[in-house]
């Protein structure tokens, strides 16, 4: 069913994701919920939005990362705005909708509403990895350990995304 | 009225309501041997597991994760949600929920109208009331006194603590070891009885309470009185959910009541998953779900009811007690109820169930609007008046270093030290409980982290990830719960102009703080600032006027919410001129019909209701049971 053209987009997608959530593509692709994501974003924006999105994929997990997200994606009007969405989506499940501005300028769909994607999302939201918790009313740690001292921060060593 | 049909089955007892008053009491009574039909109004929640599952999944999808949120709202039975509470301005009534608010401030709780009732989000807090709460009048002038003390209902609390399945360690629990300076100088002897034990060990400590504990042993002055001044100490919570069951010493059984138990047996889950559930495993999400059933909800107790009861033990769900008739001597005929077949479709079938007793056990507001639309109770003209709240005040903040929020149980501990003393003269007393999920309630974190960090701090990648850790890890919250007096003034009555889709009345509330509570929530704020100030945390808290609680007191702004402790709208007392019922919960006006649930306290105190409430309905079990044998003649 996917086509060539479909892995390559894909995989931008998640290069992209990666180098704006500081988590690697296999931490991401672990969630589980990549394709829910890539299927959203792709109902939400226009082709050629998307393709401009995913253009700097190939530059990117080298060493200017921070250069490209900072110069191409976070000031620019039209992906700056998709950027944070994405970012959100990764860690809280929850897609936020762009702003109003945006969607006069760039074209509305009818996807880009308030949303929790799924039961999934909820739970593999990058954001409670992060605080070192777990999410609430799932993936339960066990009697107790509340009680433990709490998870360090994930050091550099961790940081494969770098 | 054209004829209702009547059930054909005419029962001992006809309850309304499958919550916790409800759901003891059937027990209580089918184990005497008496029949008991149950109304329930709500769903059957908890009959298959995949309707229980099913509401997790909601809550997981629930954008704002309200104590409501995992159970569907029904336009046939609308329940109270945190999300309508705006604030009540001039002097039209706020219609926005269901709750019709007229204020000058508005009532901020909730209840959940379903099998199992409020107990399945409740929290899970289980404490006993100090001996001065039953005596406010005769020893600071103030409210009321209860027509019994605390040593009368002692046998009843260890019932209810064993029913409920509270895990804490009594020699932690007396108002010495809390660290409280009790009002009466006895107060702490002989709280619990000689070798009475709860039935599970406590739940540990979180870290975050760790944290708090450093600062034990500070000196906080309340009141003008320099006798008053309490030392700080935190101490663990008696909670409602499964830990690891106590072994009697040398084998010989725990009294409880008046009997001695073996162990205690944990119950999980209802339903076929009943391994599921035996102790807590940390889901943290309580409220408004407990994923694996860990925390006492009160299917647990209907289905013992079912299992004792067997053929005398009945209950319809989905069907809405509306009206409660009376014969011409005054005594109860019938409830009339609606059934509707299908949850979210206004249409019902009209019925009859019959009884020798009666028993509203529907919750503090519902008891009182069926009461009222029914035209009952009436003669002391307190029926819904005196209604309270634990006016619910956040503080919250950030620690120095990282003492992992969100694992474990909602709260764990809390300083009880402000929970009695010679200051309850002028300002109320309060009970400072330590959060575990940092700014969740306070700040909707983490998700609200997220969107600042992104949004407004243009972080992304490693640098979000890390700036997450670092901020959540520190977020510490107290909530504080104040005590109200009774005031005639703070009631629930009806008007036909505000109905449910179904016909039902809806509550109309008219609410308000006075300076007792608000002195009580002026000395907790300052006594949160004190503690983050020795903790060397940065306080966060913002109040602002535009916040439906917003309040002041003595030149400040604060802002309340509601902790879900609806109480005293139908209360026990001596006489009828001066309460609803007697001190058995049966109405003074009414011979076979009895009011249940925390509208019977006469005060509120600081303790959250339901364990107190629990330990009431064997109260009213006793005298029911005896009024069914004696043929319902008083
Ligand atoms: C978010 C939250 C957290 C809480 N946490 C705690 C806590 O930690 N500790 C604590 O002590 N308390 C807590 N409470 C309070 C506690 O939930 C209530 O005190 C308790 O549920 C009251 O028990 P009840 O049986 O009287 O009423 P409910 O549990 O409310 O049950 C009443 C039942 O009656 C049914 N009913 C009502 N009217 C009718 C009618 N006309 N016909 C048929 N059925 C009817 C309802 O549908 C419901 O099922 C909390 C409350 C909330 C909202
Ligand atoms: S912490 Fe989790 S397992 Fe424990 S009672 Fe709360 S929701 Fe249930």
């Amino acid at each position: 069913m996917t086509t060539h053209d479909d892995t390559i987009a894909y995989d931008a997608f998640l290069t992209v994701s990666a180098a704006l959530t500081g988590y690697n593509a296999a931490e991401l692709q672990a969630t589980g919920c990549a394709a829910e994501y890539w299927h959203h974003v792709q109902q939400v924006l226009p082709e050629d939005i998307l393709k401009k999105f995913l253009s700097p994929a190939p530059r990117l997990g080298k060493k200017d990362d921070d250069k490209i997200i900072r110069e191409s994606y976070l000031p620019d009007r039209c992906l700056g705005p998709v950027a944070r969405s994405l970012i959100q989506l990764w860690y809280t499940g929850q897609w936020v909708p762009l702003p109003q501005e945006w969607r006069e300028n760039y074209g509305a769909s009818r996807f880009d509403v308030v949303k929790i994607i799924s039961t999934r999302a909820y739970k593999e939201g990058l954001v409670w990895d992060a605080i070192g918790a777990h999410p609430q009313g799932a993936k339960q740690q066990g009697f107790g350990a509340w009680s433990l001292e709490p998870p360090k921060q994930r050091g550099q060593a961790d940081d494969r995304n770098s | 009225m054209t004829a209702i049909p009547d059930d054909e089955r005419c029962y001992d007892v006809v309850i309304v309501g499958a919550g916790f008053a409800g759901g003891i009491l059937a027990k209580e009574l089918v184990s005497e041997g008496h029949s008991v039909l149950i109304l329930e109004a709500g769903e059957d929640h908890g009959k298959t597991w995949e309707t229980y599952r099913s509401y997790l999944d909601q809550y997981y999808l629930s954008l704002a994760k309200t104590p409501n949120s995992p159970y569907p709202n029904l336009p046939t039975l609308p329940s109270p949600s945190v999300l309508d509470i705006t604030a009540v301005r001039g002097t039209e009534p706020d219609t926005n929920g269901y709750f019709v608010q007229r204020g000058p401030l508005p009532f901020g709780s909730n209840y959940l109208m379903a099998y199992g009732g409020t107990s399945l989000h409740w929290l899970g807090t289980s404490l006993r009331m100090m001996p001065a709460d039953f005596e406010m009048q005769s020893r600071f002038g103030l409210g009321v006194d209860w027509p019994f003390k605390y040593d009368d209902l002692k046998k009843d609390y260890e019932r209810a603590e064993w029913e409920i399945g509270v895990s804490a360690d009594a020699v932690e629990q007396t108002p010495k070891a809390l660290g409280i300076k009790t009002s009466g100088p006895k107060d702490s002897n002989d709280y619990f009885a000689k070798d009475y034990d709860y039935p599970m060990h406590s739940i540990p400590s979180s870290y975050v309470d760790e944290f708090f504990a450093r600062a034990d042993g500070m000196a906080i002055e309340v009141g003008e009185d320099a006798s008053d001044t309490v030392h700080l100490k935190v101490s663990r919570t008696p909670q409602g959910r499964n830990s690891t069951p106590r072994s009697p010493k040398n084998g010989q059984g725990i009294p409880v009541g008046d009997e001695v138990r073996k162990q205690f047996q944990p119950r999980g889950a209802t339903g076929p998953f009943a391994y599921m559930g035996q102790r807590c495993e940390g889901n943290s999400s309580c409220i408004p779900i407990c994923p694996i059933q860990a925390k006492y909800n009160a299917m647990k107790t209907l289905e013992d009811a079912n299992h004792i009861g067997k053929s005398l033990m009945e209950t319809i769900t989905q069907a809405i007690a509306s009206k409660v008739e009376l014969d011409e001597n005054g005594r109860v005929s019938g409830i009339t109820y609606k059934k509707y077949p299908f949850p979210g479709v206004p249409q019902y079938e009209l019925r009859r169930a019959r009884g020798k007793h009666y028993v509203l056990a529907g919750g503090a507001v519902e008891n009182v609007t069926l009461a009222l639309a029914s035209g009952i109770c009436k003669s002391s003209d307190e029926l819904g008046r005196n209604l309270m709240d634990h006016p619910y005040m956040m503080t919250w903040g950030a620690a120095p270093e990282p003492v992992g929020p969100f694992r474990g149980p909602g709260s764990t501990s809390s300083y009880a030290n402000f929970r009695d003393g010679g200051f309850r003269d002028k300002t109320a007393a309060f009970r400072l409980e330590i959060g575990n999920w940092g700014w969740n309630f306070a700040a909707g974190s983490p998700n609200s982290d997220v969107a600042r960090l992104v949004e407004q701090e243009n972080l992304y990648g490693s640098a979000l990830r890390d700036k997450l850790y670092h901020d959540v890890q520190r977020q510490v919250r107290l909530g504080t719960l104040v005590e109200q007096l009774p005031r005639s003034t703070n009631r629930i009555t009806i008007d036909p102009a505000y109905r449910t889709p179904m016909g039902e009345y809806r509550p109309v509330i008219s609410y308000d703080l006075d300076d007792y509570s608000r002195a009580g929530l002026a000395a907790a704020y300052e006594a949160c600032v004190r503690i983050f100030q020795r903790l060397g945390i940065k306080n966060h808290t913002a109040y602002s006027p535009s916040d439906a609680g917003y309040f002041t007191y003595e030149g400040k702004g604060y802002t309340f919410f509601g902790a879900g402790h609806l109480v005293g709208t139908h209360r026990i007392g001596t006489h009828k001129s001066n309460s609803v019922t007697n001190d058995q919960m049966r109405s003074w006006d009414h011979d076979n019909l009895w009011l249940v649930g925390a509208g019977s306290m006469p005060t509120i105190a600081t303790s959250n209701p339901t364990l107190t409430l629990s330990a009431m309905v064997y109260r009213a079990a006793r005298a029911i049971t005896a009024a069914v044998r004696e043929g319902g003649a008083k």
